[in-house]
């Protein structure tokens, strides 16, 4: 059991050798993010809307594993260009799915970006409501394997 | 797109979703406990933890059994593999995304 891995909050974090402004509009324009976002021959992006302001809505559809059809739509949250970008996250593959909230913080130094990623809300009933469940979900879990 | 390869069920989402819920797991993870000795651990009323309890069963995280009078509660952690399944798909999802954002970026330059 890896308890350093999944926590009720998914933090990843890359450095590109690109200006933060550079990333920021990969990451907001649509035709641009349709280009990187997802993963080789697993899932693509066919389709993104961006109306990129704070309570503005986005939108990608695209094809998935097995050339299943989904749909991820939400909205802007916060938006410090080209610093900060946070943005709602609803998945349609999941019926039972909560709206959880996704965070890109990008810090330029000397023309490397370091680009943060954080998903959380996860496995609360609301993507504001913060707590720290998930090392105790782990530590049952843990428990159960090791009974 | 993130697709779990075992669905977990809103029942565990919504039982673990809660801080006295989470908190009567936790005691369960010491051993078993009747009802009354969980209750005891806190200020909320006892039909309170019973509900609580119910919420657990019905997700299949706490069994309970008859013991003379008393009820024990013992934790079943299964329904939570299917949770931490769920959230590696999503670890792999962004990992790979950004590995895309990288290459995208840095190889047209």
């Amino acid at each position: 059991m890896n308890t350093a891995g999944p926590s009720d909050t998914i933090v990843k974090e890359i450095t590109i050798r690109a200006p933060a402004e550079r990333i920021f509009e990969a990451l907001t324009d649509p035709q641009q993010r349709l280009k990187w976002w997802g993963a080789e021959g697993q899932y693509r992006g066919t389709h993104m809307e961006s109306d990129l302001r704070p309570g503005g809505k986005w939108l990608t559809r695209g094809i998935g594993r097995g050339g299943k059809a989904f749909n991820v739509s939400g909205e802007y949250r916060e938006i410090e260009r080209p610093r900060l970008l946070v943005f709602t996250w609803l998945p349609d593959w999941d019926a039972d799915a909560q709206e959880s909230l996704v965070r890109f913080d990008l810090e330029e130094r000397n023309g490397v970006t370091t680009v943060r990623l954080t998903h959380c809300g996860l496995t609360t009933e609301s993507a504001r409501a913060h707590h720290q469940g998930w090392p105790q979900v782990l530590g049952w879990l843990q428990a159960y394997v090791e009974s | 797109m993130p697709q779990a390869r075992r669905k977990p069920s809103a029942a565990v989402f919504r039982a673990i979703a809660d801080p006295t819920r989470r908190k009567i797991l936790s005691l369960l993870r010491g051993g078993r406990r009747s009802v009354g000795d969980i209750a005891r651990n806190f200020r909320t009323s006892r039909p309170a933890i019973s509900r609580h309890l119910r919420l657990l069963r019905s997700a299949g995280l706490v069994v309970t059994r008859r013991q003379g009078t008393a009820r024990i509660c013992e934790l079943n952690a299964q329904p939570l593999r299917a949770v931490d399944d769920w959230l590696r798909d999503y670890e792999a999802f962004w990992s790979e995304s950004l590995r895309g954002l990288k290459r995208y970026i840095e190889e047209e330059r």
